[in-house]
């Protein structure tokens, strides 16, 4: 007469290599924040001519990754995540930006 | 030497919370989507509540393992279970006495298509959540295939343009308008280019959502979608504008208005050929979408001033 | 010493008033409800109760049954209580909701109230629908009576709370047969349920939503994590085996009903021939067994309890050194000519040694599981203990 094999001493060594710290997946940005490097995205980056500059917050306001640094007179983008997309180029009423070539 | 105006416009005031996303996440470069998307904790703050499904939104929405690209409490659903899940949540705060605003953040694809039953569902029961949909005219996620809110002649990958074919043959559902037909407390149509209008409509959302269904439609252009520059997408929203062509008003409790009039409307044609899937209409077609665009823009009007007696009654 | 019984209310209703009134008992936060033969009542009642103010809870009419799968998903993962009931298409509509209950390890509760799947269009009781939905990770239970309904509803909050099972439950019961048959049940007290219920409360509170905080439900599960969260879910539900039988033994001491855990085992200690059954065809089974038994006969029935996860021990160890064993299913196995609980009891050979096993298919679409029928099975399988060539699967209605 044999008995049916009993799972929980299976269980109980493989659960040695487990990593992931819940029952279901949840993800916790305190735990881990993702970011990708987009910056490498671009072909061109914004340069912004401060003189021309009048602080209208434009391109802060319509850059999609909101990218625009605050700098008290005038805006820089953050060419960490700056994709190169142009909007700001394209909507500044100064034409105070203008896409430059990456090298 | 040009004089600097030390104060940011008005908009900014509606900020009230700094940016809960990660600096670089998947969107495109130029996407309009992610801008609509940034701006919503910005302006509501960050104990918003928010769900999303598959769509453009989803890599950077849900999360990937234990990480995540953004600080907000968060609920992953399936595309047909986005309005019924935040249905749920939404009653479970009600139940415990939390004051929490649900959001609800999908594209046209899944407000239009295949999560239309339970959003209108959840419209019919005045549920109390916001209900955000970015309209980029497709499912764009997975390659530009056609959805029920593609507009006419619209070339996607399965509405091509070929010799039996020129884009899609049938005319987009008008989803902010059969929104506002369902006994809801809040309607409104947003884009990126009017961006204080947006944020005005974001925050009026969050207070009309504590007493009912809140919708909004914001038009956000795919970049590769549309076949535009990178750099066009704001000027392609802000000409949608000019030529009625997506005309934004909202609906307050039955009463329909204009958020923004438009004196002279440009020929839709002005807003036609800035899109490149746009390219291959001609004569009879631009003159199609301009009565298109026309008619609903009349229907709009008329509901506005039928419905401005209501506004004037309640206010006697 | 004598255990003082505690107190209940006896009414004679019906199966789906039963499931009403033991929801209620459980005083859930948030109910879906959608109407489908049979299980409106279930949802009726639950809104009159509602309506009378004997239930505090959200009732969410929906439109559908996938929104009501993805409502009380969604309202479980953000920390509540919850309910919904259903039946064949119903439960097929909420397919993709109920996959992402279990994914999410959400302790969903839900009644299932057994019909024919679409395809041949029937509005009548057959277990396809439970079938149908085996492999997508919910815990499924099958009752034999009304008064059952009630205990295995309570019990089931228990077992899918449980910090160390977390799992969504299916309480499963035959349409027609259980649904709409009024018997007299014993109803628990509330305060009695809550107090039995509270063993809950001094757990570890599992995860939830919670606004403000940077936690997201429903991550992408990416590689290695993907396949941890797999093992972890499979490794719950053989968790959960074991913890039901000890719940259902606590249950018994504290309201004196004990059905026996994952299966109950009738009258098999010395028999030659088992008899598996589920659902309310166990009834029946269960009179035929003992007017054979008057007549010498050793006959035994097994009673499947707890269908997923599959009561693989209990059946092995009960299964074993039989003559022949018989399966009566109230389904078919697609792709394998025989019963579906049959095919999977096969699968034990290797431990019950290699022995006359049999299907039987009866009972679908509301075709009664008869005195005769029964009396056909227990022949048959008789006569294949005894070395009789028989036909591994027999279609019983289909039969002389």
């Amino acid at each position: 007469m044999r008995a049916g094999i009993s799972r929980g001493e299976n269980i109980k060594m493989a659960m040695k290599k487990l990593t992931y710290p819940y029952e279901s997946c949840w993800s916790n940005a305190d735990e881990l924040l993702l970011y990708l490097e987009t910056g490498t995205w671009r072909t061109s980056r914004p340069k912004v001519d401060k003189e021309k500059c009048n602080y209208c917050g434009l391109c802060a306001l319509y850059c999609p990754p909101q990218c625009m640094i605050d700098k008290g007179d005038h805006f820089e983008p953050n060419l960490e995540f700056c994709k190169g997309c142009g909007i700001c180029a394209r909507e500044c009423p100064r034409k105070a930006i203008t896409m430059v070539r990456e090298e | 030497m040009v004089e600097k105006v030390k104060r940011l416009p008005r908009v900014f005031d509606y900020f009230v919370e700094k940016d809960q996303f990660a600096g670089g996440n998947t969107f495109c470069a130029g996407c309009p989507a992610e801008l609509t998307l940034r701006t919503i904790p910005k302006v509501m703050g960050k104990d918003i509540v928010m769900l999303s499904c598959p769509c453009c939104a989803a890599p950077v929405m849900h999360g990937q393992n234990l990480g995540a690209w953004h600080k907000l409490a968060y609920y992953a659903c399936v595309m047909t279970g986005v309005a019924s899940s935040a249905s749920g949540i939404s009653r479970y705060y009600r139940k415990i006495g939390r004051d929490v605003t649900v959001v609800c953040f999908t594209g046209d694809g899944d407000a239009s298509d295949v999560g239309f039953q339970p959003l209108s569902g959840a419209a019919e029961r005045n549920e109390h959540i916001v209900y955000i949909c970015y309209d980029n005219e497709g499912y764009m996620n997975t390659g530009n295939q056609r959805s029920s809110s593609t507009p006419i002649y619209a070339a996607t990958s399965t509405t091509p343009v070929g010799k039996n074919q020129k884009g899609k043959p049938t005319v987009a559902k008008y989803l902010p308008l059969i929104m506002a037909l369902h006994p809801v407390s809040y309607v409104a149509t947003a884009t990126l280019s009017h961006m204080e209008d947006y944020a005005k409509k974001l925050l009026k959302a969050k207070e009309k959502s504590k007493q009912g269904f809140a919708y909004i439609h914001v038009f956000a252009p795919c970049v590769i979608g549309f076949r535009i520059n990178s750099d066009a997408a704001i000027q392609v929203c802000r000409m949608a504008v000019r030529t009625n062509y997506f005309p934004l008003w909202e609906m307050e409790d039955g009463v329909f208005r204009f958020t923004q009039t438009v004196g002279d409307p440009r020929p839709v044609q002005e807003y036609l050929s800035l899109c490149g899937k746009f390219s291959h209409l001609k004569e009879p077609e631009i003159a199609e979408v301009q009565k298109m665009v026309d008619e609903r823009y009349s229907m709009l009007k008329a509901l506005v001033e039928a419905t401005a007696q209501k506004e004037t009654a309640s206010k006697t | 010493m004598v255990k003082q019984m505690r107190k209940h209310e006896t009414r004679v209703i019906t199966g789906n008033a039963c499931a009403a009134y033991a929801v209620r008992l459980c005083r859930p936060d948030v109910v879906a409800l959608y109407p489908i033969t049979p299980q409106s009542e279930v949802v009726e009642q639950l809104t009159r109760f509602k309506a009378d103010g004997l239930l505090d809870a959200e009732m969410i009419e929906v439109e559908g049954e996938n929104s009501a799968m993805n409502a009380v998903t969604a309202a479980c993962v953000a920390g509540g209580r919850v309910f919904t009931a259903t039946a064949s298409y119903g439960l097929a509509f909420m397919y993709d909701a109920m996959m992402q209950t279990a994914g999410f390890r959400a302790p969903v509760v839900m009644v299932n109230v057994n019909r024919e799947i679409p395809g041949i269009h029937a509005v009548s009781a057959g277990q396809q629908d439970l079938i149908s939905v085996r492999d997508i990770g919910w815990l499924q239970i099958i009752v034999e009576d009304d008064q059952e309904i009630i205990d295995a509803i309570i019990q089931a909050y228990r077992l899918a709370e449980d910090y160390e099972i977390q799992l969504p439950v299916m309480i499963n019961y035959d349409g027609y047969y259980l649904s709409f048959s009024a018997e007299a049940v014993k109803i628990p007290m509330i305060e009695d349920v809550d107090e039995y219920l509270s063993i809950l409360k001094k757990q570890p509170q599992r995860l939830k939503l919670e606004p403000g905080k940077s936690m997201g439900a429903g991550s992408h599960g990416l590689l290695q994590t993907y396949t941890e969260l797999r093992y972890k879910h499979m490794a719950a539900m053989e968790r959960a085996k074991a913890k039901f039988d000890a719940i259902d033994k606590e249950y018994g001491d504290f309201f004196g009903r004990y059905y026996g855990g994952q299966i109950e085992e009738y009258r098999t200690d010395d028999a030659e021939i088992i008899l598996v059954t589920s659902g309310s065809a166990t009834g029946t089974a269960k009179t035929v067994v003992d007017a054979v038994r008057e007549n010498g006969q050793k006959v035994g029935l097994v009673k499947i309890r707890m269908y997923r996860p599959f009561p693989r021990e209990r059946l092995t160890k009960v299964l074993q050194d039989r003559k022949a064993i018989g399966v009566l299913d109230r389904s078919v196995g697609f792709g394998w000519n025989c019963g579906p609980m049959y095919q999977e009891i096969r699968a034990l050979t290797p431990e019950i040694g290699k022995v006359p096993l049999m299907s039987f298919i009866d009972g679908l679409a509301n075709m009664d599981i008869t005195i005769p029928n029964i009396e056909r099975m227990i022949r048959d399988i008789q006569a294949a203990a005894e070395g009789k060539p028989y036909q591994e699967t027999t279609w019983v209605s289909l039969e002389e």
